[in-house]
């Protein structure tokens, strides 16, 4: 019962940017597809509605820069933190309200706002142009399992935006990158010392020394692919959840930069 | 109702608490003073769970204030010196916070707001810091919560608000709450703080009811600087000067003077160093 007095309490305090944010996604989509498909009517050419080329962008990119900000004043700042840490509730429970918000309620809503506003917009245009009538599907396969993707991606934001103090999404990208980066490096210098009798100079292969197996070369790729997926599907997403948990479980007012 | 022991806290490599003991108990309103800088509202964030301890204990209410544990943070008000305001009227700031302080009484918040003179048809975050101080200060007494914790309240308040404001916190005061008051201003709290704590170079050097202070010292304003050798501290003020000197036997009680009190203390700790006692502090646990 906290919880939703939370949900609502965040929400509610939220709500002229989220509405600021639905608003110019509303209008973003109907003008785009709205001048194709007059443009397509006036020069003859066809019609190529935009809602799916687009859905990925608000989804992943919006989501994501807003996963890293929606902690900030409650975690960093030193105005707004008080009011949070004092609330009479949890720290779990102050987690999920934002987390819970950010990883299910954001997508839902922006499912729902494409579905409404391409209905609208195709409504317009079929008046105008009389062209045929193509709306978002939200039932659409393709846009659940982005759904599922945004789950993962939205998780490593989720830590970024608990763990950094500023410029979370900046910070987050960096991050990701740099790790990325330094993984590369060790996953090949360890493929360098392991397989040491195939290479000759610092990373040539030496061709004459390697025989391939298929059989077995397609066994451990499926291995690797069963454990990349495991890793992707069941582990990012719990421990960038879990981390960020304990990250506002801890967080002191010392931790307010702003 | 809170104890501490032992405890020490620095930001970074400045240190600012050091074996610091503390110990308040239920049912009065403590004034805690000190200079700029002393930690005063450092020392409430370590109450309230805000902040944590580098080392020793520490309880409020019961709990560990480390865990903000959710029974705790219902038992505690707290009104920070600054603070911003959800841009929202006062009536929806009321419907999404009320859930969360189970004792509310509304009744109690309307007569405050009233006598603050607060509109909850005005959008809270263009409401003064003055305004702002007093809608939360009436949210915060009407929450009925036990411990109340209010950092410089009367920074912002204008004249009248100030004599409303020790008014209508004596007012709500009841023998299950406490209140712990920050202030530098201690001409704002008179005739409303008892006991009084005074923080110093990172310690309790005092903490004491101004009953024990009357039965142990005089304060009195001289018209010419005194050598007698009960004189623990004077110091020049408008009229002559104003001479704390250790109370002798049979010799009338004087009122206490806060300021002399809290310059006496910051100036000649050793000299109150019995006034540090955890007996010394009134009230029931």
């Amino acid at each position: 019962m906290r919880l939703l007095h939370l949900l609502n309490k965040e929400i509610h305090e939220s709500r002229k940017a989220f509405g600021t944010y639905g608003i110019t996604i509303f209008l973003v989509l109907f003008v785009i597809n709205l001048v194709g498909a007059i443009v397509a009517k006036a020069t003859g050419s066809i019609n190529v509605e935009n809602y799916y080329g687009m859905f990925p962008g608000f989804l992943m990119l919006g989501g994501a820069i807003m996963t890293s900000i929606f902690f900030s004043d409650d975690m960093f700042s030193k105005k707004g933190q008080h009011a949070w840490l004092m609330t009479p509730a949890s720290s779990l429970e102050k987690f999920l309200s934002k987390a819970v918000i950010n990883a299910f309620v954001y997508p839902i809503a922006l499912i729902l706002l494409f579905t409404a506003a391409s209905a609208f917009t195709e409504l317009i245009a079929l008046a105008i142009t009389g062209d045929k009538f193509i709306m978002f599907n939200p039932f659409n396969g393709s846009v659940w399992t982005l759904v599922l993707h945004f789950l993962v991606v939205q998780s490593i934001f989720l830590l970024g935006g608990t763990y950094f103090r500023s410029v979370h999404f900046i910070k987050t990208i960096l991050a990701v990158g740099s790790l990325s980066i330094l993984f590369a490096i060790f996953v090949a210098l360890v493929s360098r010392i392991v397989f040491a009798p195939y290479f000759t100079g610092f990373f040539t292969p030496n061709f004459d020394s390697i025989t391939v197996n298929f059989q077995a070369f397609e066994s451990n790729m499926r291995i690797f692919s069963i454990i990349g997926k495991i890793f992707y599907w069941a582990l990012i997403a719990p421990f960038c959840w879990y981390v960020s948990y304990l990250r506002v479980k801890e967080v002191q007012s010392t931790d307010a930069v702003q | 109702m809170i104890r501490m022991h032992d405890i020490a806290f620095s930001y970074g490599k400045r240190s600012l608490f050091t074996h610091l003991d503390l110990e308040i108990t239920k049912g009065s309103i403590h004034g805690l003073l000190g200079m700029n800088g002393a930690g005063k509202t450092t020392l409430l964030k370590l109450i309230s769970g805000q902040l944590f301890a580098q080392h020793g204990t520490s309880t409020t209410l019961g709990f560990d204030p480390t865990k903000r544990n959710v029974e705790m943070l219902r038992q505690i008000f707290y009104l920070p010196e600054e603070f911003p305001l959800p841009r929202m009227h006062g009536e929806e700031y009321l419907k999404l916070n009320i859930p969360f302080y189970p004792l509310f009484d509304k009744q109690a918040f309307n007569e405050y707001r009233e006598a603050f003179d607060i509109d909850l048809k005005m959008n809270l975050n263009e409401l003064s810091l003055g305004q702002k101080k007093k809608f939360l200060l009436s949210f915060g007494l009407a929450s009925k919560t036990p411990l109340m914790i209010l950092d410089e309240p009367t920074n912002g308040l204008d004249i009248p608000s100030k004599s409303q404001f020790r008014r209508i916190v004596a007012s709500a005061m009841t023998e299950d709450r406490t209140f712990i008051i920050s202030t530098h201003q201690v001409r704002d709290m008179e005739n409303l703080i008892d006991p009084i704590i005074i923080l110093h170079n990172g310690q309790v050097v005092f903490n004491s009811t101004l009953e024990h202070v009357c039965n142990t010292f005089t304060f009195t304003l001289e018209r010419t600087e005194q050598s007698s050798s009960s004189i623990v501290f004077q110091e020049k003020v408008p009229g002559g000067y104003m001479a704390v000197a250790f109370r002798e036997d049979g010799e009338e009680e004087t009122s206490v003077d806060l300021e002399s009190l809290f310059n006496a203390v910051v100036t000649k700790p050793a000299a109150f160093s019995q006034f540090v006692a955890k007996s010394a502090i009134g009230g029931a646990q």
